[in-house]
């Protein structure tokens, strides 16, 4: 199905079947290759190499304990990091990996300590006692996460936080009490979705006790049955297995992901609407497409020259489908939005300002976001956010979770990255390129405070709530990758 | 920049094989246009088009009553004839046309109603002119340099407010010399009315003209009411003349160089100076301060369809001055840097707001949010007493073909991929597995493209304003407006 190119040029497609038949360490190094040169760029077709890469790699580790796996995936993961820092979904996808198997190991280890004797759901502090001697080192390392979990459920947590900090039995405690008061957490917990990686809630749940959580993926499902039964069965967990059932499931949700944020097209868009986006994004466009099987609107469609508005075209007039190297999608066919009924209006980036104060909701689709709220998109970016702003028009930013960074811009101009001139300024124009510095920077930062609202596929949230789901997704000990890592 | 040569459709005729090509796809679209006009019921001069259409085209007759595509491709006939021609570098890569490389599609697809669908609707109110290419239909008593200003206007060759004010009244001291009053009338009386408005209007057809040519026009026209009856015509049109010098000198050039002195003088050593596109006094002003000695940095940013700054990025650079060149979409990173923002204007509007290239406001809008001076430079004679609250009411709109034209032309492997496929016509037929580009937006309903000129920057952007009555708050600018274009 992918058309001849694919052959040529390297790119997702090709490196995804290379994946199959080259042996690990030079997948990782194909990839590595691949990142250096963007030829695999932007976070979807990161994410999804990634997740792939680690499932090979985790399908070939031979594992004899947990500790071991981890090491490898975070060495595996500096390295790709290493790479290519600002594909920040790549860093997302090896840390969601590793909380995989953090989770899978603790319930392991939970399993082993418990041994026979436990039949009930709710934590009993007998078992949790006993498995002090386990958990100290994890669990110490992730008090400040523990408490930015439980702050903002009530103020049961919140009497016992002094205690959290200095031992661990208070905060088993406060997850007994929390069991006991489960009317309360489904609803602050189906906020995030619980999705099938692990959140802290479900660490110091009992997995048996987790499964009514309402749990709105759809890959999520198969994988909590099957480890009911093996605890039910009180069988030592198969790690590895359950590993590669928590990747595929990853790979399951980046899959859907954009179907899942296209849910939420209905809630957003009314009739007669004039909608403002900007570059070609998949997301973006199904969202649109979603809505436009109901409602007639209006799309004004900011080109994103110089770096995508090759791509921004041909997604006006051939549909959401970028054929940019992730041919392997192609059969599906992506309808232009044109051919719906609804009327897009391509304008250049400069006439934004211009027009916004006849637009009644941008939607921006990011590169990146980071866990306080703001983000990363393409360039022109900022300019649309800050113009939307200052007509008080609402920003919206349609994200999948792998997007989402724990990574806190403290410096963002070092996460902008800066690609080829000659999109700007032809090489050809010799004396020009020589005595002009021209710059084409390929990303803008859009503060937090210019978005109004995120959807992602966990629903929608405002920015102020995203470090909630940047701490349901990823382990503090995972955040920093490049450094000491994991152990 | 008044001198550059007429182009002329009669250059067609040397050519032979190329030239044919496009005679014939001309003729289908002047038959196209004719074909609309007849159906609009606007009889202006269909005849005579369709006439001069089935006379280039003699040897495909039936193609012209066929109508394949809205007939609004109302582009610059006299320019294609002569794309290697270096002579205007800047105005060529916007003016290419796709849809000429082909022969014409003798495919009946869209009707005229269609053509409403391919114009923005929020701006409709902006797309009652087309934009004039052609010598068809042109008064007979349109002045040949009137109508090589009028060319040049339409094509961008002169483009600036300034510069199009400048060329405009050059163009009519030429026409006023020219002119002989009839007997039994007066200079005074007929001139404006009879003469001079023919050629206003042929102006307007090839683009909406600015304010600053506006208010030069009304002064003219105020000069000539005043002429006194008894005045020899010679020396009446002598006087004249003399005086349009006069305002050029006055209240342009000088203006100029005074403007220049006073912005300058906001250039320190270690600035960082942000322009967007193209204007004249803000590279005068730099060149000025470059020349004064300072040590600055300057930041230029670009925007599509015209790419004007990167002619003033070329001459900054050949100043010897340290530029960098941005695309419009990087100006978050063009506004980190800066330290001032140098924004020529197309007009001072009466409320404070300025009118000026698109994307002007965004930048201004980054800068304000950055805390950085926005400074515009203008001459009074832009100043205008309108009014406007945003960028819909009073705007421009530019052919949509221009959008294409650049990207289009960049992709030049696309028609040859097409070629390979061996189906490079029949589109129709294979709508929809053919991949389409944006070259064939005509032929996707819903699909528009709005190609706008101006946008307007609210006052609380803007820092100060700088003409030659000193530097001003945009607050202050209806008073300048009434003390400069009213009150003489």
């Amino acid at each position: 199905m992918p058309a001849a190119i694919v052959g040529e040029t390297p790119s997702l497609s090709t490196f995804l079947k290379s994946l199959k038949s080259t042996d690990v360490e030079s997948s990782i190094d194909l990839f590595i290759s691949l990142l250096k040169r963007r030829q695999i760029k932007n976070s979807r077709p990161c994410a999804l190499a990634t997740a792939q890469l680690l499932l090979r790699v985790v399908a070939a580790t031979r594992i004899r304990d947990v500790q071991q796996l981890i090491d490898r995936i975070s060495e595996v993961g500096r390295r790709l990091v290493a790479a290519q820092p600002r594909e920040m979904a790549v860093g997302n996808i090896v840390r969601r990996i590793l909380g995989v198997v953090r989770e899978v190991a603790e319930e392991d280890e939970r399993d082993g300590s418990l041994g026979s004797g436990r039949v009930s759901g709710a934590a009993s502090p007998d078992p949790s006692e006993a498995r002090r001697p386990f958990l100290t080192k994890t669990f110490s390392g992730m008090s400040p996460l523990g408490q930015s979990v439980t702050v903002p459920h009530d103020f049961h947590p919140r009497v016992k936080t002094p205690m959290i900090e200095y031992t661990s039995p208070p905060g088993f405690d406060a997850s007994a009490e929390r069991e006991v008061k489960r009317p309360v957490l489904p609803s602050s917990a189906s906020y995030a979705g619980l999705p099938p990686v692990s959140s802290l809630l479900s660490l110091l749940e009992d997995p048996l006790a987790r499964s009514p959580i309402p749990t709105p993926p759809p890959g999520s499902s198969p994988r909590i049955q099957p480890m009911g039964k093996i605890t039910e069965s009180k069988e030592k967990i198969d790690v590895k297995a359950e590993v590669i059932d928590g990747i595929k499931e990853l790979l399951d949700e980046l899959e859907v992901v954009d179907n899942q944020i296209a849910e939420n097209a209905l809630d957003h868009i009314h009739s007669n609407e004039i909608i403002l986006t900007h570059t070609s994004s998949q997301t973006v466009q199904k969202f649109l497409m979603t809505a436009a099987r109901k409602r007639k609107f209006t799309v004004v469609h900011a080109e994103a020259y110089p770096n995508n508005h090759d791509e921004t075209h041909a997604t006006i007039v051939n549909g959401g489908k970028k054929g940019t190297g992730d041919e392997e999608e192609v059969d599906e066919r992506w309808k232009p939005l044109t051919s719906m009924g609804i009327t897009v209006i391509l304008i250049p980036d400069t006439a934004v300002f211009a027009l916004m104060s006849r637009i009644n909701k941008v939607i921006l689709a990011p590169h990146s976001v980071l866990a306080n709220g703001s983000l990363l998109a393409a360039a022109g970016a900022s300019t649309i956010a800050l113009a939307a702003k200052s007509h008080r028009v609402p920003v919206v930013v349609l994200s999948g979770v792998y997007k989402l960074s724990p990574i806190y811009p403290f410096d963002t101009h070092e996460l902008i990255e800066y690609g080829d001139p000659g999109k700007v300024v032809s090489y050809e124009e010799g004396e020009f390129m020589d005595k002009v510095d021209v710059i084409n920077p390929l990303y803008d930062w859009v503060d937090a405070d210019c978005v109004d609202l995120y959807i992602t596929n966990l629903g929608g949230c405002a920015p102020s709530f995203l470090y909630r789901i940047v701490a349901d997704h990823y382990r503090t000990e995972d955040i920093d990758l490049g450094g000491k890592g994991s152990s | 920049m008044a001198d550059a040569s007429i182009p002329t459709p009669t250059q067609e005729e040397s050519k032979v094989s190329p030239a044919e090509l496009k005679k014939r796809a001309k003729a289908e679209k002047q038959a196209r246009r004719a074909a609309q006009k007849e159906q609009q019921g606007v009889v202006v001069n269909g005849d005579n088009l369709a006439a001069q259409a089935t006379e280039a085209a003699p040897s495909t007759p039936s193609q012209l009553p066929k109508v394949d595509r809205p007939p609004k491709a109302q582009q610059q006939q006299q320019k294609q004839p002569k794309p290697s021609s270096s002579s205007q570098p800047q105005a060529m890569p916007v003016r290419q046309r796709p849809s000429q490389s082909g022969a014409p599609k003798p495919i009946l697809k869209k009707d005229a109603p269609k053509e409403d669908h391919k114009q923005v609707e929020l701006f409709s109110h902006l797309y009652t002119q087309s934009r004039h290419h052609t010598f068809d239909g042109v008064s007979k008593d349109v002045h040949p340099a009137v109508l090589a200003l009028g060319f040049q206007i339409s094509s961008y060759e002169i483009c600036g407010s300034s510069a199009r004010c400048v060329a405009m009244l050059l163009a009519f001291k030429e026409a006023i010399q020219a002119y002989t009053t009839p007997t039994g009338t007066s200079l005074a009386r007929h001139l404006t009315q009879h003469y001079l408005s023919p050629q206003i209007d042929f102006l307007k057809t090839c683009r909406p003209i600015s304010e600053s040519m506006g208010n030069a026009i009304r002064w003219l026209k105020k000069l000539i009411v005043e002429i006194d009856p008894n005045t020899p015509e010679q020396e009446a049109k002598d006087d004249l003349c003399e005086l349009i010098d006069a305002f050029i000198r006055e209240r342009i050039i000088v203006t100029d160089q005074a403007i220049a002195a006073s912005a300058s003088r906001q250039i320190r050593d270690g600035s960082v100076v942000l322009t967007f596109a193209k204007s004249s006094i803000v590279e005068k002003t730099i060149l000025q301060a470059h020349a004064n000695g300072v040590s600055f940095r300057v930041v230029v940013v670009d925007s599509r369809p015209l790419f004007e700054a990167k002619s003033l990025a070329t001459s900054l650079m050949h100043a010897g001055l340290e530029v960098e060149y941005l695309p419009f979409s990087a100006i978050s990173h063009a506004v980190k840097q800066a330290t001032l923002v140098l924004l020529g204007a197309h007009s001072m509007l009466g409320n404070g707001r300025l009118m000026s290239r698109i994307g002007t406001a965004g930048i201004a809008m980054q800068a304000a949010k950055a805390d950085i001076p926005v400074i515009v430079c203008c001459e009074s004679v832009k100043f205008s007493g309108k009014v406007a609250l945003d960028s819909i009411v009073l705007n421009e709109v530019a052919p949509a073909e221009e959008l294409l034209l650049r990207q289009v032309a960049k992709q030049s492997d696309i028609p040859e991929e097409d070629g390979s496929k061996g189906k490079p016509s029949d589109d129709a037929k294979s709508e929809a597995t053919k991949v389409k580009t944006m070259a064939d937006w005509k032929d996707i309903t819903n699909l528009q493209v709005l190609n706008l000129m101006y946008d307007v920057t609210p006052a609380e952007y803007i820092r100060m304003v700088i003409c030659e009555y000193g530097s001003l708050p945009p607050s202050s600018v209806p008073v300048v407006h009434r003390l400069a274009n009213e009150g003489m």
